[in-house]
């Protein structure tokens, strides 16, 4: 929200700098920013003389600008740009921002000399909606940056939703008041009495359902004259970035912005029943509402005529009951509508307007009597306006607020600062809360009508603290005492799981866990859709790491860097009986693996490098039951299950070139593989116990076999181990052979053995005696020759 | 057959092996040993001549010592000519100068060290480690922190339904939730995870990103206590010189609420980096704590801002991009 700060010096002291008095708004909870400091040069106040249709382009307007001096053609994209209006402009030769400069163009068949800016293109905002226009009192051919300093008294607030109260320049006025220990200058319009309610015999209100609309303030005035707003009120509005439209609307802008309570106003005579209805939309009606926008209904609640909808209420006005040019006699309107339904209004129609954030957060059902006056007041002076006696105050449910007990013993427990009755008190307040103090640490405390979020204790408290200053509470640092030894970081071993990955070459990714529906479709059965998804792409979550890795070489092999090895710790999900969360590790490498140097020559990505990099990895954790099985899978052209334990945790292997093709990756050859981590982390929970190292020595031999080209490796090596005595403690194969020599579809593989014993030196003919034993078993299990 | 047949027999095989010479050092070696191995075709031959009557033994123990010398030479110069590609580098003078051998680096990522940084920051001051569901229902993210439907609060943070009822959480406090249903106070837990805001992806946001969680439930907690360990982390992660600002704001789940800013100097004005506060009473009610006993304090704050600010990366998406331009910086 802009508040502007000669609008808040109506009713308070200032006599802070802008930025002296953001830091002390932000400090009080209302966080604040000062303007930004424009970025452009050479920019002057021109004036639009001419807009009409570019004759080549439907959306852009061919303008002649004035700068005083001489004239200009600008072709201009804006919406909104029109005659008369008073602009920034930007000559030929103008900069803005740090490197766009103002040049002549020809757009579409026109030239420019020129144009014409935004807010964000001046960097004052991130307004691109239309073209900045300025108020009729900035002098054309001025230097706008001169015109910018003098007119930037301003600030921005970040409101939390919290505080409706201060979504005004009294509220906000009140906030200072209170922190400077000021009183404020302010006091609400003047409440009028009246013989007659005259107006009861020209308007009656009917109020369907009292929860929905509490409270519905109206009232009618005669004979004004529809007309631009007087200069100062502009001033205000264009200030706080509210356009001027006409005096009546403004006058209901104003009051608005002024103290925060909207309220609307109508064309009396357009509403010839003389009844103001509220009530749900029935399913089917709609209404065209001020910003010419046809709204089909549901169930929003109406304001009608006592028959049809005339206005969407606390969101929008119609257009058929609006205030024109022509309007004589206007319908003022002051409500409390409840909160909840304006909110499902605004959601269910798509609108927020200034009208709707103030009624969802809660608006001041007392106010919508000062409001009241206070438009009644301004169209008199301003309209010439005649008040028919009378005002129409239902309120048929009234809004109370709770009074709330506030103690000494919360306060310290709570706010960590010493702070005083006197302070509480005085606080307290001027905050508009009445306060008695009820025995010696005790206050009962009511909250005035305004202030709907102050509801108990907790948030009395709040206020004490934030007036007193966050900056003055002291800091207690103490640590200990909540020690619970048997809880440890599950997470953990995520840690140790990269940094092995990284020392084994390979990088770390971090990826969207939202993907589209083929993709979550292509590697997974039962994706968890978003009912309401960002986009196409973005709409289950994903069912494998393997897509983000897949596009993440895609990326870098089109960025310059074909050779990369990635990983990511992350989260599969899957919707079952239940929605599983269920995390993965998943590598992927593409290209070389060591690139060519003077000392060697290139060494590609392939199946057993990847298998050593997995090998590697549980050899790092631990983990020293892990058997690869040769397997069938649908995402591999071949490769391996891995077994831990008894069941399957992960698969690795090439992965299909199907695959690669359906997500559009450039690449040959993939190598990937996956693990499911919560069994590794649950192994890892067990502590290691310490082996002593053998200190007899190892006696190494060489086996020869010749087999069958088709026999596997591993269960050769599995059934030696077994043959072999007790010593045996390794077998690897070092060398595989295959000639024709052999024998028509025969390898020969070579094996080391290790023999070592934990007891004593072994003796050759125990090794000899070993080594027949396997001799005999691996001959007659495989159809193996031993060769010499 | 006789020593002496034996004798050109292996002479004729051995000829033969010389020809198709191997290149490869292993098969070299086997050959080797083929040979002159402990049970190679040489010391074959010397077990037939122990069994030679002894008056034939010097003859043929001259001629397999003459062709055992032989066949050894012959054999390492054959070796030798066909390795000496390396051995001749191996002779020429070093050129330190050279870059090493090239090793395939790894990295880890920015995101995750963040992590593992602010994650050591609590635990050593006693804070424990708890995670929770992503996919988390209305009541835990929502309704039990005090966000009513149909609550404003609720447009502070935009949602992705996976059913009317279910929600990606859009914050980690859906753990502070099963953390007291499920446990008896008093605790201290730092809550790390991924959340998902449904917001269009730009420089400054993603649909996803990363939280900490902290949450301290215990008899007497206060603002200052709040203020102390949020001082002691931003020194610590940000640097002891750090400039911060403890500021009043407003969360549901939070009452009174506060929001951090730490002194950007580069650009010249406060940066938020997380938002905290003192457990709302309405919470602990929801939890089953009773709310005049108990008091505690939550605070959490984004990895990816934390990583942001402190590395300057300007762009919350290229945490997600993964470029190895990007990644190899870490």
């Amino acid at each position: 929200m802009r508040v502007s700060i000669p609008w808040l010096k109506k009713f308070v002291n200032i006599k802070q700098s802008t930025a002296e008095l953001a830091d002390m708004l932000s400090m009080l909870g209302l966080e604040s920013e000062t303007p930004k400091k424009p970025t452009f040069s050479g920019i002057v106040i021109g004036k639009v003389l001419k807009a009409e249709k570019h004759p080549n382009a439907d959306r852009l307007s061919l303008c002649v600008v004035s700068d005083s001096k001489k004239k200009y053609q600008v072709v201009c994209g804006a919406p909104n740009v029109a005659a008369e209006q008073i602009v920034a402009f930007a000559k030929v030769g103008a900069t803005l921002g740090d490197d766009f400069k103002i040049t002549k163009a020809k757009i579409r068949g026109e030239h420019s000399y020129g144009m014409i800016c935004s807010e964000r293109e001046l960097g004052l905002s991130d307004q691109h909606e239309g073209i900045l226009v300025l108020s009729d009192s900035a002098k054309v051919g001025a230097d706008f940056a001169d015109y910018l300093n003098s007119n930037q008294d301003y600030l921005d607030i970040d409101l939390t939703p919290n505080r409706p109260d201060c979504m005004s320049h009294v509220g906000v006025a009140r906030e200072i008041a209170v922190k400077t220990g000021q009183k404020m200058n302010y006091t609400s319009a003047q409440t009028r009495n009246f013989k007659k309610n005259e107006v009861a015999d020209i308007l009656s209100i009917n109020i369907d359902d009292k929860d929905l609309c509490p409270r519905y303030v109206a009232g009618v005035v005669r004979n004004i004259t529809v007309g631009p707003a007087p200069d100062w009120m502009r001033k205000l509005l264009e200030a706080a970035a509210q356009r001027s439209i006409n005096n009546i609307v403004d006058i209901s802008n104003y009051v608005l912005l002024e103290m925060g309570h909207p309220t609307h106003i109508f064309d009396y005579d357009m509403v010839p029943t003389q009844t103001v209805g509220i009530r749900k939309a029935k399913k089917g009606e709609h209404v065209n509402s001020l910003d010419e926008e046809r709204r089909k209904l549901t169930d929003e609640l109406v304001i009608t005529d006592g028959k049809k909808p005339i206005a969407i209420a606390g969101l929008m006005g119609g257009l058929e009951s609006a205030v024109t040019d022509k309007t004589k006699n206007v319908l003022i309107e002051s409500a409390y509508f409840d909160p909840i339904t304006i909110r499902r209004s605004a959601k269910s129609l798509g609108m927020s307007t200034e009208a709707s954030k103030r009624f969802e957060r809660g608006a001041d059902p007392n106010g919508s009597v000062n409001a009241f006056w206070r438009v009644i007041e301004l169209l008199e002076e301003i309209a010439g306006g005649e008040w028919v006696p009378g005002i129409i105050d239902s309120y048929p449910k009234k809004i109370d607020q709770k009074s709330i007990t506030l103690t000494r013993d919360k306060i310290d427990i709570l706010s960590g600062c010493e702070l005083s009755d006197t302070f509480i008190k005085n606080t307290l307040s001027n905050l508009g809360i009445e306060t008695k103090k009820n025995g010696k640490n005790k206050w009962i405390c009511n909250p005035p009508s305004y202030r709907p979020d102050l509801e108990r204790e907790v948030d009395l408290i709040e206020e004490c603290c934030r007036v007193y200053g966050y900056d003055k509470i002291h800091s207690s640092f103490h640590y200990g005492g909540l020690y619970d030894l048997a809880e440890v970081d599950p997470e953990d071993i995520f840690s140790t799981i990269s940094q092995t990955m990284s020392g084994l070459g390979f990088r770390q990714c971090y990826l969207n866990s939202l993907t589209d529906e083929n993709t979550a479709g292509l590697l997974g059965k039962n994706a968890v859709p978003m009912k309401n998804p960002l986009s196409s792409i973005m709409s289950h979550l994903r069912t494998s790491l393997y897509p983000g890795l897949l596009q993440t070489v895609n990326h870098n092999i089109h960025n310059g860097n074909p050779n990369v090895n990635f990983f990511e710790i992350g989260k599969e999900y899957n919707a079952g009986k239940k929605y599983d969360e269920i995390f993965h590790l998943s590598g992927i490498l593409h290209g070389d693996w060591i690139s060519k140097s003077v000392h060697n020559d290139e060494q590609r990505q392939s199946i057993y490098l990847l298998k050593g990099i997995v090998e590697a990895l549980f050899n790092r954790l631990n983990i020293n039951d892990i058997v690869f099985s040769t397997t069938d899978h649908a995402h591999y052209e071949y490769g391996s299950a891995i077994t831990h334990g008894k069941s399957i945790i992960g698969h690795c292997g090439k992965l299909k070139q199907t695959l690669l093709k359906e997500m559009d990756i450039d690449a040959e050859e993939i190598f990937g593989f996956d693990i499911v981590l919560e069994p590794i982390t649950q192994t890892m929970q067990t502590v290691m116990k310490y082996r002593a190292a053998v200190s007899y020595p190892k006696v190494g031999r060489d086996m020869n076999f010749v087999f069958d080209s088709n026999t596997q490796t591993a269960i050769v090596t599995r059934a030696m181990l077994k043959a072999g005595s007790k010593n045996l403690i390794s077998v690897i194969p070092v060398d595989i052979f295959q000639h024709d020599s052999l024998g028509k579809n025969k390898k020969s593989i070579t094996f080391h053995l290790e023999f070592q014993s934990a007891k004593k030196t072994l003796e050759e003919a125990e090794i000899n005696s070993a080594m027949n034993d396997i001799t005999a078993v691996i001959s007659k299990q495989f159809d193996a020759k031993l060769r010499d | 057959m006789t020593i002496l047949e034996s004798i050109a027999s292996v002479r004729k095989s051995f000829r033969a092996d010389l020809d198709s010479f191997p290149t490869d050092q292993r098969e070299i070696d086997l050959l080797r040993s083929k040979y002159f191995g402990r049970k190679g075709l040489l010391s074959d031959l010397y077990v037939d001549l122990a069994e030679l009557p002894n008056k034939k033994k010097p003859e043929a123990g001259q001629s397999i010592n003459t062709l055992k010398n032989q066949l050894q030479s012959e054999f390492e110069n054959k070796a030798s000519s066909v390795t000496g590609k390396i051995q001749g580098t191996t002779e020429q003078p070093l050129d330190l100068t050279l870059p090493g051998y090239p090793i395939t680096n790894g990295s880890i990522h920015p995101l995750q060290q963040t992590l593992d940084e602010i994650k050591g920051i609590f635990k050593s001051v006693g804070f424990k480690v708890a995670y929770g569901p992503e996919i988390e229902d209305d009541y835990h993210n929502f309704e039990a922190l005090n966000i009513p439907k149909h609550h404003p609060a609720r447009d502070m943070q935009d949602t992705f339904f996976v059913e009317d009822n279910i929600v990606m959480r859009t914050h980690t406090s859906n753990v502070q939730i099963h953390l007291m249903e499920e446990r008896e106070p008093p605790l201290r837990y730092i809550v790390p995870g991924r959340v998902y805001r449904n917001e269009a992806v730009s420089y400054k946001s993603y649909c996803l990103f990363h939280q900490i969680e902290g949450l301290y439930v215990d008899k007497n907690v206060s603002m200052g206590d709040l203020k102390g360990i949020l001082e002691y982390f931003v020194k610590r992660f940000f640097g002891e010189g750090t400039t911060m600002r403890f500021r009043p704001s407003f969360f549901p789940f939070t009452e009174p609420s506060a929001e951090v800013d730490i002194w950007d100097e580069k650009r010249e004005k406060w940066m938020e980096i997380l938002g905290c506060g003192m457990v709302d009473p309405n919470v602990f009610d929801n939890v089953g704590y009773d709310s005049t006993v108990w008091h505690g304090y939550a605070f959490g704050m984004g990895i990816e801002r934390m990583a942001m600010l402190k590395y300057g990366i300007d762009d919350i998406r290229l945490f997600y991009q993964n470029d190895v331009r990007f990644l190899e910086q870490f």
